[in-house]
């Protein structure tokens, strides 16, 4: 009876599967492999990495960042040029593009995308301070624009917001002109521009939509959904913009690019007809899938990284074979187990901080954890960014010699705990995942070496954010990516007055540092800033306030007729640049 | 007492069940919970932006103003919007449950008459080596967890044969079907073991009741009683089971849903759990409660129907 079940379950398939949507298609089709369930498609909620990136497919801002050149360089992309800053860097004037249009939608007279204008944003950046809205964005300008505060405030209290009350530091000066002036100097006010929250929305859109405009993606930018409505499934299917204005690929490149990446220089994008993003959130049928071919590129996880990277820095040969490339470069991140500063214990005993960074092996972990790919961290900013220097090292930097071992020792007695006698026991916090838990034991086998008793407790990741926001933790595991491509936004994590509820974890507090902190948080980017991005790198990597992790690097596998493939930290907005060799894909097809 | 009246006393019973039932939610989600702004805002959260997400989503009133809310959503099924996502649960809901349906309905039947028809046979040849041989097969597949052959399957005859899709759904019939192929053998494999051994039991205890020996002594075939009288003596425990197992039909299956893409209920509850999107969590608990009532309730009509003798009280 089974047998003839499972024969005719096999039979109907036979049948069935020549039932397949657009089987006959022969462009060019990007196919992504996602990792989680996209939230929606409203630029003000898109705070996560999935639904920034699909958001970037539609949305478009006033700048990017270069695809080709490292470290990232911002560029021109609604805007005209990049904007005028006045010489106390208060005020930026930006000239928009002309004859950029709106994807058609019902919510534009005659159903026919109207033109962008500077008013669509100061309307996009009201929204996102809009209080009614709750726009997860607005972090990214609080406190930044002159007089949005207080609309905000105003608003707040009353029943309905007034988008039509002009505010000070949010004008549009004509119908292409867009003036910002910020209440004190933030150079990296124009990298907040170039995230998807500060895309353009149209205020008929919004309008039309109400709540609903997560699910109505109407955007300006090389994609746009099928169907026009997005709705939360296991695919998002997106056809190319066929009225997008004239943005080419780019002609120059970093010298890390070989020529090969300029092949397409002066193509108009977006270089393919469809792109499908398919939301697939567990590892095995995503590494499956991708070597089938149904998905171009994926990141091997844990689970499929010995089989595919079996040395850990190169491919697989049976994967090489099947024209498969790797791509690796480092995240713009740091893990790290954060001390509490406020505590006497931590506080008042910097030799008992160096210790534990000592006794800690950074090359075990990154082996047991990060399959070997990580870069020890020596400080707080990671490579890749200015103020980072990779000739530094950590004097305290622990690797499990057995004269680390000895030194931690000798620096826990005269930190006036000889072999650990006299230490209450220091619980480390996590979350309550496996890889969590194992990290947390790796980390209280190390401090058990010298004598350290850690007690490892696991909580659920709202309770551990709530612990570490009230003060109630003594170490806590966590990590930290960059919100955008700047040192600034890791050396704020150890600003006092950033400390909890702020993004200052571990409640680090020391007045040189925040002086050095206020003077060059509002310094243009020069070789002085650089400089004392340095110093201050340093003077943390010797502070130890957090026992540095590692920094992470972005390992990918992508199928060989994937042409422009780059790794990237800002992904929003990398579709446009990516192309398929659709001959290849046929060759290469039948030895998968 | 009749029937109608029956169905409406025992619907009467439903307030107090969904009363118990909110107030369950109320305290898990409202009381014991810790605050679920710092999750949404995640790590730029400042206390004036907590404090403005709390008053959106009505945690800065009252606790019995919460727990009416969660009780009146009971019965006006209006559950707000995702805590994480911003959609509108009950369409969430909605788009759901189409496609858990479209594999588990098909799962569930052909695992219930599978099991069914060997159930009949072993019993039959109760205590010789085919019934022998099914119960061992029973107890191996029961011992295999889920994850295993979900993993197996989808790896070898996937992957490696190429007999069926990896992962994925396409809406609307007939689209769907090669991709729910996988996931309805895996249904019917787990479902089977489970099945088969609770509908042998109810057949042999049904086989050695006292109007069995009475039909054999009257010289009818083997073949008679167990089909004519012993299979429908044994609808009562049938029944009941089948029914009971409508809701997990509607809620999908958690895990076949995430490894196959499948975009039901299972996996909006994962992503729910992940997420920790308490505002669907809430919703999911109502619902499935309303639906564990309401097929008790069925089941307890049915049973009139099925057996005379069963009087509504």
């Amino acid at each position: 009876m089974p047998s003839v079940l499972l024969t005719s379950i096999v039979v109907l398939f036979a049948i069935t599967s020549c039932f397949k949507k657009d089987a006959d298609f022969q462009g060019k089709e990007l196919n992504i492999a996602v990792k989680a369930q996209v939230k929606g498609m409203d630029p003000i909620y898109s705070d996560d990495r999935y639904s920034s990136t699909e958001v970037a497919r539609v949305y478009e801002g006033l700048l990017e960042y270069h695809y080709l050149k490292r470290p990232y360089q911002l560029q021109p992309n609604l805007a005209e040029a990049m904007p005028e800053v006045t010489d106390n860097g208060l005020t930026y004037t930006f000239k928009i593009r002309k004859g950029v249009l709106f994807h058609d939608d019902a919510a534009f007279p005659g159903g026919k995308g109207r033109e962008l204008v500077a008013e669509d944003f100061v309307f996009s950046l009201k929204r996102l301070s809009d209080p009614k809205l709750l726009g997860n964005g607005w972090w990214t300008i609080d406190g930044k624009i002159k007089g949005l505060n207080e609309w905000r405030e105003k608003y707040n209290k009353l029943p309905q917001t007034d988008y039509t009350e002009e505010i000070e530091g949010l004008r549009a000066l004509d119908k292409y002109t867009l003036q910002f002036k910020l209440t004190k100097p933030f150079p990296q006010f124009l990298n907040v521009l170039a995230m998807p929250f500060a895309s353009a929305v149209a205020k008929e859109v919004a309008d039309k939509y109400g709540k609903e405009l997560l699910n109505h993606p109407i955007g300006t930018g090389p994609f746009k959904i099928k169907n026009g409505v997005f709705r939360q499934s296991n695919r998002i299917e997106y056809l190319k913009n066929e009225n997008y204005r004239k943005k080419t690929y780019p002609c120059e490149a970093s010298e890390e690019f070989s020529k090969e990446y300029l092949k397409d220089c002066g193509k108009q994008l977006p270089l393919v007809d469809r792109l499908t993003s398919h939301i697939i959130e567990e590892t095995q049928p995503r590494w499956l899938n991708f070597l089938k071919g149904k998905v171009d590129f994926v990141e091997p996880d844990k689970d499929n990284f010995e089989g595919a990277l079996p040395t850990g820095n190169e491919l697989s040969p049976d994967l090489k074979a099947k024209g498969i490339q790797l791509m690796i470069s480092p995240y713009l991140d740091i893990t790290y187990t954060a001390l509490n500063m406020e505590l006497d214990l931590f506080k008042n005993n910097k030799k008992l901080r160096q210790a534990m960074l000592l006794a800690y092996n950074v090359n075990e972990s990154n082996k047991l954890f990060y399959n070997n790919t990580g870069i020890p961290a020596q400080s707080v900013i990671p490579p890749g960014l200015k103020g980072y220097s990779k000739d530094f090292q950590n004097e305290y930097r622990g690797a499990g010699k057995a004269e680390q071992i000895a030194k931690a020792k000798e620096l826990l007695k005269e930190a006036g705990y000889p072999d650990g006698k006299g230490l209450p026991v220091i619980t480390y916090n996590c979350t309550s995942t496996t890889d969590a838990k194992q990290i947390g034991e790796f980390f209280q086998k190390q401090m058990a070496q010298i004598g350290i008793n850690i007690s490892v407790i696991q909580n659920p990741w709202p309770r551990l954010q709530e612990k570490i926001k009230n003060r109630q933790v003594m170490t806590h595991g966590i990590a930290w990516g960059a919100d955008y491509p700047d040192a600034e936004n890791f050396l704020q994590l150890l600003y006092g007055p950033n400390r909890a509820p702020g993004a200052n974890g571990s409640g680090y507090d020391n007045p040189v540092y925040n002086k050095m902190f206020e003077q060059v948080a509002v310094m243009q980017d020069s070789p002085e800033r650089t400089a004392l991005y340095e110093k201050m790198n340093k003077m943390i990597a010797e502070e130890i306030p957090w026992i540095f992790g590692v920094h992470r690097q972005n390992t990918g596998v992508v199928h060989g007729w994937v042409t422009n493939f780059v790794q990237t930290d800002f992904e929003p907005g990398r579709s446009a640049y990516l192309s398929i060799d659709v001959e290849k894909k046929k060759a290469l097809l039948k030895g998968l | 007492m009749n029937i109608y009246t029956y169905i409406l006393r025992r619907l009467l019973y439903i307030f107090p069940v969904i009363i118990g039932v909110s107030f369950l939610i109320f305290i898990l989600f409202n009381v014991v919970c810790p605050d679920p702004t710092l999750i949404m805002l995640g790590k730029h959260a400042t206390p004036e932006q907590m404090a403005m997400l709390r008053t959106e989503l009505g945690l800065d009133r009252p606790l019995w103003v919460q727990y009416f809310d969660i009780l009146k959503s009971a019965f006006t099924f209006d559950f707000g919007r995702s805590w994480n996502t911003k959609q509108e649960i009950f369409q969430m809901i909605k788009n759901g449950a189409i496609p858990s349906l479209t594999f588990t309905v098909p799962g569930f039947i052909f695992s219930t008459i599978t099991s069914l028809s060997i159930a009949v046979v072993v019993a039959f040849y109760r205590g010789k080596f085919l019934d022998k041989f099914f119960v061992v097969i029973c107890v191996s597949m029961m011992s295999i967890s889920s994850l295993a052959y979900i993993l197996f399957f989808q790896w070898f005859f996937a992957y490696k044969l190429g007999m069926f899709e990896i992962s994925g759904y396409e809406d609307g019939f007939p689209y769907f079907i090669p991709y729910v192929i996988l996931p309805i053998i895996i249904w019917i494999i787990l479902s089977l073991g489970y099945d088969l051994r609770f509908y042998r039991t109810v057949m042999l205890d049904e086989i050695y009741q006292d109007y069995v020996r009475t039909a054999r002594a009257k010289g009818l075939s083997e073949r008679v009683i167990l089909f004519k009288h012993v299979l429908k003596n044994a609808m009562i425990p049938v029944i009941t089971y089948v029914v009971i197992q409508i809701p997990y039909l509607i809620l999908g299956a958690l895990l076949i849903e995430n490894f196959f893409g499948i975009p039901g209920l299972g996996s909006l509850v994962v992503d729910a759990i992940n997420s920790n999107d308490f505002g669907v969590l809430k919703a999911m608990s109502i619902l499935t409660s309303l639906a564990f009532i309401f097929f008790n309730l069925l089941s307890d009509v049915l049973y009139t129907m099925v057996d005379p003798r069963v009087r509504l009280k």
